[in-house]
């Protein structure tokens, strides 16, 4: 049987290394970070969760940033801003 | 040129094999696919004079890099001929530019399909159809083109229907969405020199869009803009949806719209495409009353709310007008974007030859 070279016409992920954060032992004086995709609804969600951990631990304060678009990767320089000032961030998507 | 290092050897007898054997490798949309032999991608990547590793394009989100050799392996298994490649790797590189924002309309639930307008002089040259059947079939380079794109999606960009791509209901667009503008037979700016290219320059813009609505008005000029401007200010496009809006200040989602105006340019003749946008956009606009009745804004009707109205189009320059479809009727269609401009916005690029 004839044997064809095709080019393959698909790709596969390329992925850097990457090394998570390690765990925080506990949320007890943690500066925590919030982010909001902006679709309906993760404003609430966030606001929610916001306010139990604030009564279940002693957080030591709250930054909120919300992406313009769903669609939108978060701005670096707000990523950068939180990895700054917070141990913590939470991401919630709305819909 | 160097070669595609990466490749896969298949083995078949006869024409109906190699139909099948692009099915078994999960590669076609559904349609039978002309198989990707490297001889025949080397002649589509020498055609473009481009290098099979050159990068096109990148997509972030899923952690792709989109190369030529991919472009021109989907382009070949589209049905194309090797000299509509500078085409479809301008559009390539246009929907994979930051701005038009590849993973949303690819993943979305909204089911957008890339529109295709090409303008120029390689439209005239490649025979891409600006005039009957616009959007219908019978023309290769049409058909292919649009086609080659779905391809890379689905293959080279994981656009994969049910995978990263969950759109509710898509529309046949996804097939093939590719069309000319009809530009040396208006007194109209072409779109692309309204986008800032030369007229003797040929460019492709790309537009994540719903499917075309038929509009069949075909009277005086007011009286065809009124029904396009009523067509595109329908309850239930992507326009007039309150989920994920541009600008939380409206409430609503708002976004770019194409208008494709057919027919004879004679019939224009005192109009110029920005008279056009600007007859258009202050009617594209629904009254609060409707917004509310279709719960795209929250709470009851109250009195006034029906002579209150939210613009569905940021700008008039968001109205993309482009003179296209058959020389029979003036007939138009209206295109809704798939999303805010903050989500994606149409991206023109120069086609290189």
């Amino acid at each position: 049987m004839p044997e064809y070279t095709l080019v393959n016409p698909t790709t596969e992920p390329v992925i850097a290394p990457f090394d998570g954060a390690p765990r925080l032992p506990t949320l007890a004086g943690a500066r925590l970070g919030l982010i909001d995709d902006s679709k309906r609804n993760a404003d609430g969600l966030l606001a929610e969760l916001s306010e139990i951990l604030g009564a279940r631990y002693e957080i030591a304060g709250v930054q909120w940033h919300r992406k313009p678009s769903a669609s939108r990767p978060a701005d670096p320089a707000a990523l950068a801003a939180l990895v700054k000032d917070c141990d913590a961030v939470i991401i919630a998507i709305g819909d | 040129m160097t070669p595609s290092k990466d490749t896969v050897t298949a083995r078949w007898d006869d024409i109906f094999a190699a139909v099948e054997t692009g099915y078994d490798l999960g590669w076609t949309d559904g349609l039978p696919i002309v198989p990707p032999t490297t001889d025949r991608v080397a002649a589509f990547l020498a055609a473009a004079g481009r290098d099979a590793a050159e990068v096109i394009g990148e997509l972030p989100e899923r952690r792709r890099v989109i190369t030529a050799d991919k472009v021109a392996a989907n382009a070949v298994m589209a049905g194309c001929r090797p000299e509509y490649m500078p085409v479809v790797l301008a559009a390539a590189a246009a929907m994979l530019a930051p701005e038009f924002n590849l993973v949303g309309p690819s993943s979305s639930m909204g089911g957008a399909a890339v529109l295709t307008i090409v303008n120029g002089p390689i439209a005239r040259e490649l025979k891409i159809n600006a005039r009957n059947n616009l959007f219908g079939p019978g023309n290769r380079a049409n058909a292919t083109i649009g086609r080659a794109l779905r391809l890379l999606l689905m293959n080279a960009c994981a656009a994969i229907p049910g995978l990263f791509d969950r759109s509710v209901l898509g529309h046949p667009g996804k097939y093939t969405y590719c069309i000319a503008e009809a530009d040396a037979e208006t007194h109209w700016t072409p779109l692309h020199v309204e986008r800032g290219f030369r007229p003797d320059q040929s460019a492709v813009t790309v537009f994540a869009a719903e499917g075309p609505r038929q509009v069949r008005a075909v009277g005086r000029p007011e009286a065809i803009l009124y029904a396009v401007a009523d067509v595109a200010s329908s309850l239930g496009t992507s326009l007039s949806t309150a989920g994920s809006v541009g600008d939380p200040e409206q409430g609503i989602r708002q976004g770019e719209i194409v208008v494709t105006i057919a027919g004879s340019s004679g019939l224009w003749q005192d109009w110029s495409k920005a008279e056009v946008r600007n007859y258009l956009h202050g009617r594209i606009r629904r009254s609060v009353a409707d917004l509310k009745r279709a719960q795209v804004l929250a709470g009851a009707v109250e009195p006034g709310d029906g002579e209150r109205f939210l613009s569905l189009i940021p700008s008039a320059e968001d109205i993309l007008v482009v003179f296209a479809g058959g020389e029979e009727s003036n007939m138009s269609s209206v295109i809704p974007s798939w999303g805010p401009k903050v989500a994606s916005a149409a991206v023109t690029r120069e086609i290189r030859r």
